[in-house]
């Protein structure tokens, strides 16, 4: 999993690497690391955004424990959303068998949302055809989305278009 | 080699000019004489034990549209005679595909094993019906048995798979395995017109068939999974074991929306030991499935080698020839030519 954290450092030499050390440890492979000179704290703190991934939330939670012992703070801790992005098709009675439902189906799934809808309304008496656009935290929960998804387009008579790739 | 055709359409008659045109190569490059002496078609047959004049029955055949008025030509359904009685090494199965009872292909072709003679065909007919029988009859007749022209036309995907891949697990096969849609829907996509209007015009183009059901519910592309499935992944799978969608759905709107996210919309047949599957499938541009027009493409997921995608022509007499006559390249090697 993806993890977004914002830590705030003394501004003195050698304090990054005291705040990056525990998470190298647990195997956190880092992403990126943004200084926030711009928000510098009143005490003259540095707020430093870092994006890492991890194995899991057991993982995460011992390098937060490392990080308190090593004195650091930790001000702001979430998972990235959105991750990944699946783009799929519906083609069919999209409107009147209810779109939003559909959407509220997929964003009642933790870590998913469905994050862009683009609807192009068919001619009389013709389907229509949306492209949605899901984010998700990793990848098993996108499979879960797309499995819900063509779950649903069936009950509604609604053709899914998946990846190639989505398999 | 001696060589009876049954059929001579548009493959039948691509082979023979193939042969026409390519005889010093063959000779040359593979020590190969093919010598036709016999060919059915619907309404009749030719035979001449010697070898039939190529260039006269194509010119008879192309006139009339039978080869009946070759000299000495007989009427009536001949085929199973001919198979029976013409001393020959190689029948060529070249008839219609009936993928409900396999006929009259399955027929020919069994009749073939039965006398012994080594069999090459394009028709998927009588593999999709018959795939394990027909493997078996011809091992226990000791004959060769080819079908590479029946999946991907000029693109070889069974052999490839078969010989030069050999050492490789495969996982899985996908691919986009029938031109026609794959016409209709990268003109849908470049023109936004509905598919009504395409297949029209596909029609008059002579791209698709008269009744395009086949190609554009997707059971073409089921077909040659169920033959992939069987003949590559050795699997014993029915034409019913695939899921199948086919385009029939797909609206020029789905395919500009693809489109604008730099996808595009395939007709994507997809065979692994635990599901068959065939349905449109959303591929990004610059993929290796993201072929148009009729081009046909295969992507092989394999434990060794890692992807290994071609790709090239479908269908067409001349293209496909190339499949059929490295059939007859094959067997005349294997029979140490
Ligand atoms: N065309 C391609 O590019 C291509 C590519 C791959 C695979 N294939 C497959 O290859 C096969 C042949 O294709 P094609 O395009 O050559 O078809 P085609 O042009 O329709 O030719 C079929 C031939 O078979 C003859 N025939 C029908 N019933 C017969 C019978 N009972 N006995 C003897 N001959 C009979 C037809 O005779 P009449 O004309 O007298 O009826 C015709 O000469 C089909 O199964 C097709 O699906 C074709």
């Amino acid at each position: 999993m993806l993890v977004k954290m914002v830590m705030e450092l003394e501004d003195v030499p050698g304090q990054l690497l005291k705040g990056l050390e525990p998470i190298a440890r647990y195997g956190g492979n880092i992403k990126s690391i943004m200084h926030q000179r711009e928000r510098k704290t009143p005490l003259g703190r540095l707020p430093v955004m870092l994006i890492f991934e991890v194995r899991d939330q057991a993982t995460l939670k011992r390098i937060l424990a490392a990080l308190k012992e090593a004195g650091i703070r930790v001000t702001q801790l979430g998972e990235r959303e959105g991750e990944i992005l699946t783009t799929v098709l519906l083609v069919g009675h999209i409107v009147h068998t209810d779109i939003r439902h559909t959407i509220d189906q997929l964003n009642a799934i933790k870590g998913v949302t469905v994050s862009e809808l683009n609807l192009a309304v068919g001619s009389m008496g013709r389907e229509s055809s949306a492209r949605m656009t899901i984010a998700a935290n990793d990848r098993e929960l996108a499979q879960l989305a797309i499995s819900r998804l063509q779950t649903i387009a069936e009950k509604k008579g609604l053709l899914l278009v998946t990846s190639v790739e989505a398999i | 080699m001696r060589i009876i055709i049954i059929g001579f359409g548009n493959l039948g008659r691509g082979i023979c000019r193939a042969f026409v045109e390519k005889a010093d190569f063959l000779k040359r490059a593979h020590g190969l004489v093919p010598r036709v002496v016999a060919v059915a078609d619907e309404f009749g047959a030719a035979v001449d034990e010697k070898g039939l004049d190529l260039p006269r029955l194509l010119k008879i055949a192309e006139g009339s549209g039978t080869v009946v008025g070759y000299p000495g030509g007989k009427r009536g359904k001949l085929a199973l005679d001919l198979i029976d009685e013409v001393s020959a090494d190689v029948v060529f199965e070249l008839t219609p595909t009936n993928i409900r009872t396999g006929e009259p292909g399955l027929s020919h072709i069994k009749r073939a094993m039965q006398a012994g003679k080594h069999v090459i065909t394009s028709n998927k007919g009588p593999l999709v019906v018959a795939f394990k029988e027909l493997d078996a009859l011809a091992k226990k007749q000791g004959v060769e048995f080819r079908y590479s022209a029946s999946v991907g036309g000029a693109v070889p995907v069974i052999g490839l798979a078969k010989k030069l891949l050999s050492g490789n697990e495969i996982s899985e096969i996908r691919g986009v395995l029938n031109g026609t849609t794959n016409y209709i829907l990268t003109r849908m996509s470049a023109e936004g017109l509905p598919q009504e209007i395409i297949i029209r015009e596909a029609q008059e183009l002579g791209l698709a068939e008269k009744d395009p059901t086949l190609d554009i519910d997707g059971i073409d592309t089921a077909c040659k999974v169920t033959i992939l499935a069987n003949s590559v992944l050795g699997i014993n799978a029915k034409l019913s074991d695939v899921k199948v969608v086919g385009i029939r759905r797909i609206t020029p709107e789905a395919t500009r929306l693809a489109h604008e996210a730099g996808q595009m919309i395939k007709l994507v047949g997809i065979a692994r030991r635990d599901r068959l599957e065939v349905g449109p499938k959303l591929v990004p541009q610059g993929h290796p499935l993201a072929v148009g027009g009729t081009l046909n493409a295969v992507t092989f997921k394999l434990d060794l080698a890692g992807e290994i995608s071609i790709t090239g022509f479908g269908a067409g007499p001349k293209e496909t020839s190339s499949s059929l006559l490295g059939d007859l390249i094959d067997i005349h090697r294997t029979l140490g030519g």
